[in-house]
């Protein structure tokens, strides 16, 4: 039997002329972790939604076809009459808390199943430990970190002792800590509990490894199921080093950078650019920063950070979660004050914050970035045309906002702050819940910016990100600035280097390698 | 005990605690004693605030409040006229059509109107520090459950609507900071209610529509009405007729009408609380018992509205204050004071939680964190 089937499934949501879901027809084995890969907006929400009925029961709109999970149709069953059977985690950690303390989260769904009092009791510290949160159990969700909350919100869902546990991108939003520790977790709960995993992710380095089988969707349509590696082999939005592979035509392309360091320890690749090589005589400084020292609630958050972003270049802003990298942003596009130090400079600068949901407010995309030049008293139809050209967003500029993908309402913000025109761009942590065709449009929008005499400042945690666009890299710790210069230097001594770097230094991203074959 | 953070009170006790301040707050509105009470307020929030939104929400709670307190005395002062005393200043008048009241807005603006419109308008603010400090203090989702079964399912929806509070004062900031970024930094004044208000009211629905999917997908609601639950929504339907019709007989004139319906009325609200409070499958996970010691808390609490009450009774003028001419200080007498001191009683406390046993487990906590 299996865990859930997809029985000739097609749904539509309302008011919508496509269908997110196409035809969908497979099964979900029992213990097994799958994993459902596929760009954004191709329907990977909508099938792990339909698990357990939140498509159609919550969602509306024309469903034919049959789910079935663990014996019981969701044509007939509720979401809450399969909570016992399927765990469902949404992408939003934040919106799922229903109390404001872990532990009594946690027991909710318990209370609702009417558990009697010990068997509740035991339910709850046994969850608490299976994900790591026992000493987290006093506190409000509101105050933990990513990594922290996704866990606890996971557990609200385990503690009823699914069969099965399905997971919307569960790392999407987290620094590569806080996704490492949720995805460890998801794994021991497979091991251990043999319970059933449904989770779709856009980092397939991390997740891809993990996974016993992979399914593609693409346009409402789901792929024939296979081993990960045969899946994300043929996969474009593929992890670096099996990129690297696919070019070396190393078989079977490596899904690890432990895998591919064996093929590449008999590798013959061309004698790569000098790591020790300075860097190109930087341009006139657009910003300059000096002695910069920040204070936010009673804590120094930036003590002294001294650094020029000048014309061309991409710098890259590295450090853990709390090492001042947005408050540096922020000081540095004008929305705080430092409590000392300066900035100068003669470029005009533009912050694009964390969360794009707080800036979009238009109608329209086109209009979002129209109404950013009216409020600077400008009119520049050429400006709008261009970015909206730059970030890949001319299909969707009468759409919606709001009803677009993550991914894409996060370009969307980029457009409707950069149009204003400012030299030096700002963008935090820009590729959160990004699939590979977004972050590809973003890195070239950010070359093409840099390119025509502007700079951008990213912070991320994404290193395969700053090894591609980035000209020079900053790593933050604790409010300094620990390391500095070129990005291949600085990456290279990282414990968090690129994929590329790991198994072929002094090489950073596929695109290097590819340019050295050619040319010998 | 050790469900709870040591040395916290039972949601009830809070309740007891919030009612006897309040109360207090209008027994003697005297701008001195409501001045002691928002610092017993503060004082209580310092110590006992949870580690939650509400806590956070205090102080934005105090400034809205403060902000319309003034709004209260600039309208009182500019509609109210005709009084003696001295005047602070005059201001351009005008008369209002006839069709919008017909009264007269500005002129000279009385001393005495300003200062009792403003004794007044503290009084609301002492009102809100008590209830900003109850939200801060108490745990919402244990009130509810301590409350009768009947009442879980719309209890939990006050408690979500209310989490709904700290969540868009966040917004409000990030939505504030995101369009300020748009203009590199420069602040655009006009039509920015508009640009904010899309953005955070879209927040609001989409939150709101992943918490009610999350709700549902971990078995909120489940099973849906039982018989009895059904029997016990039409005690309630019944009740509420029977009130209603009662009411209406009651200004009719027909008292003993009235009276039945009333009886019957009332009669069946008991029923349908009861049979709902039975009909609900769910039980509560470690739910908390009132102590002795909350108990007590409820008591002394409760003597400091008792005792200003007494005292107003034994003819004290010092608890009420009215600024007439000519102008006098508010006086200021110790037993009243006294009597508002026992509203410190949750700081009682202090002195259990050094010896409960979660002391060294929150130690240990500091060197998980410390090695993380």
């Amino acid at each position: 039997m299996s865990a859930i089937a997809y029985r000739g499934v097609s749904f539509a949501y309302p008011d919508a002329p496509g269908l997110a879901l196409d035809g969908v027809d497979f099964d979900v084995a029992p213990g097994e972790v799958l994993l459902v890969i596929g760009s954004s907006g191709s329907g990977k929400s909508t099938l792990l939604r339909a698990a357990n009925g939140l498509v159609p029961h919550s969602s509306g709109g024309r469903f034919t076809g049959e789910v079935v999970a663990f014996g019981r149709s969701t044509r007939s069953h509720h979401p809450r009459e399969l909570a016992d059977v399927v765990g469902f985690v949404a992408q939003d950690p934040e919106a799922q808390f229903v109390v404001d303390r872990v532990e009594t989260d946690v027991a909710f769904v318990l209370e609702n199943l009417g558990l009697p009092a010990p068997a509740m009791r035991r339910r709850v510290e046994e969850t608490l430990d299976a994900l790591g949160i026992a000493h987290l159990r006093h506190r409000s969700p509101a105050t933990l970190s990513g990594g922290e909350r996704q866990r606890a919100a996971i557990a609200g869902a385990l503690a009823a002792a699914p069969s099965a546990l399905v997971l919307d991108e569960p790392t999407s939003q987290l620094d590569p800590q806080g996704a490492e520790d949720v995805l460890a977790a998801v794994t021991r709960l497979n091991a251990d509990l043999g319970t059933t995993v449904v989770l779709s992710e856009h980092r397939l380095e991390r997740a891809a490894p993990l996974a016993d089988r992979a399914v593609v969707m693409e346009a409402g349509r789901v792929g024939a199921p296979a081993a990960p590696a045969a899946i994300v082999a043929a996969y474009p939005g593929a992890p670096s080093v099996t990129r690297l592979g696919r070019l070396l035509g190393w078989r079977p392309p490596p899904l690890t950078v432990r895998d591919a360091r064996r093929f590449a320890a008999a590798a013959d690749l061309p004698p790569g650019p000098d790591p020790e090589a300075s860097a190109p005589a930087a341009g006139e400084p657009l910003v300059s920063a000096r002695g910069l020292e920040v204070e936010l609630d009673g804590c120094d958050v930036l003590r002294g950070v001294s650094l020029d972003v000048a014309r061309g270049e991409v710098v890259a802003v590295l450090g853990r979660n709390g090492a001042g990298k947005t408050t540096l942003l922020r000081a540095l596009g004008r929305l705080l004050e430092p409590a000392r130090g300066t900035i100068t400079g003669a470029g005009t600068v533009a912050y694009v914050p964390q969360d794009p949901n707080a800036l979009l407010f238009a109608p329209t995309v086109r209009r979002e970035l129209t109404e950013t030049l009216r409020l600077l008293h400008r009119s520049d139809a050429d400006a709008v045309h261009r970015w909206l050209g730059a970030l890949h967003l001319d299909d969707v500029a009468e759409r919606h906002p709001r009803s677009l993908a993550g991914g894409e309402r996060q370009r969307v913000a980029i457009a409707a702050v950069a149009v204003g025109g400012a030299d030096v761009l700002l963008l935090d942590e820009p590729t959160r819940g990004m699939d590979a065709a977004s972050r590809a449009a973003l890195e070239h929008a950010v070359g093409q910016h840099a390119r025509a005499g502007g700079a951008v400042m990213l912070a991320t945690h994404d290193v395969e990100l700053a090894a591609r666009c980035a000209t020079r890299a900053v790593v933050l710790g604790d409010g300094d600035v620990v390391a500095e210069g070129p990005a291949r230097s600085v990456l290279a001594g990282s414990l968090f280097a690129p994929q590329v770097l790991r198994v072929a230094p002094p090489y950073l991203t596929v695109e290097e390698v590819e340019t050295a074959m050619v040319e010998r | 005990m050790g469900f709870d953070r040591d040395g916290s009170w039972h949601s009830i006790a809070w309740l007891g605690w919030a009612v006897a301040a309040s109360a207090t707050v209008q027994l003697a509105p005297s701008p001195v004693y409501v001045a002691l009470i928002i610092a017993v307020a503060a004082l209580v929030v310092e110590v006992h605030a949870l580690d939650s939104p509400f806590a956070r929400a205090f102080p934005t709670l105090i400034t809205v409040a403060v902000v319309f307190a003034f709004l209260r005395v600039a309208l009182t002062a500019a509609t109210t006229h005709g009084s003696a005393g001295p005047v602070l200043f005059t201001t351009p008048d005008f008369t209002l059509p006839t069709i919008l009241g017909g009264f007269t807005v500005g002129g000279p603006i009385g001393a005495p109107i300003v200062l009792r419109a403003a004794a007044e308008a503290f009084v609301i603010v002492g009102v809100m520090a008590v209830f900003g400090a109850f939200n801060a203090t108490v745990s919402h989702y244990e009130l509810v459950q301590a409350t009768p079964r009947a009442f879980y399912e719309i209890g939990l929806v006050v408690i979500v609507a209310l989490a709904f509070v700290p969540f868009t004062i966040g917004t409000i900031h990030s939505v504030r900071e995101a369009d300020r970024a748009r203009t590199g930094g420069r602040v655009v004044r006009r039509g920015r209610l508009l640009r904010m208000l899309v953005p955070i009211l879209e927040s609001g629905m989409e939150r709101a529509v992943g918490l009610a999917e999350s709700m549902d997908a971990r078995g909120f609601a489940r099973g849906g009405p039982s018989p009895r639950d059904r029997l016990a929504g039409w005690c309630g339907l019944g009740s509420l007729l029977a009130l209603g019709g009662g009411f209406v007989a009651l200004v009719g004139g027909a008292e003993t009408v009235a009276a039945l319906l009333g009886v019957v009325g009332v009669g069946a609200l008991v029923g349908a609380v009861t049979l709902a409070s039975r009909g609900t499958r769910r039980l509560r996970y470690r739910p908390r018992q009132m102590t002795g010691a909350d108990w007590g808390l409820i008591v002394v609490a409760a003597l400091a509205p008792i005792t200003i009450a007494l005292l107003d009774l034994a003819g004290d003028s010092s608890l009420r204050w009215v600024a007439a001419t000519p102008l006098a200080w508010p006086t200021f007498r110790v037993l009243p004071a006294f009597a508002i001191a026992l509203l410190l009683a949750p700081l009682s406390s202090l002195w259990r939680r050094k010896s409960t046993p979660e002391v060294p487990l929150r130690r240990q906590n500091v060197k998980e964190a410390v090695a993380a």
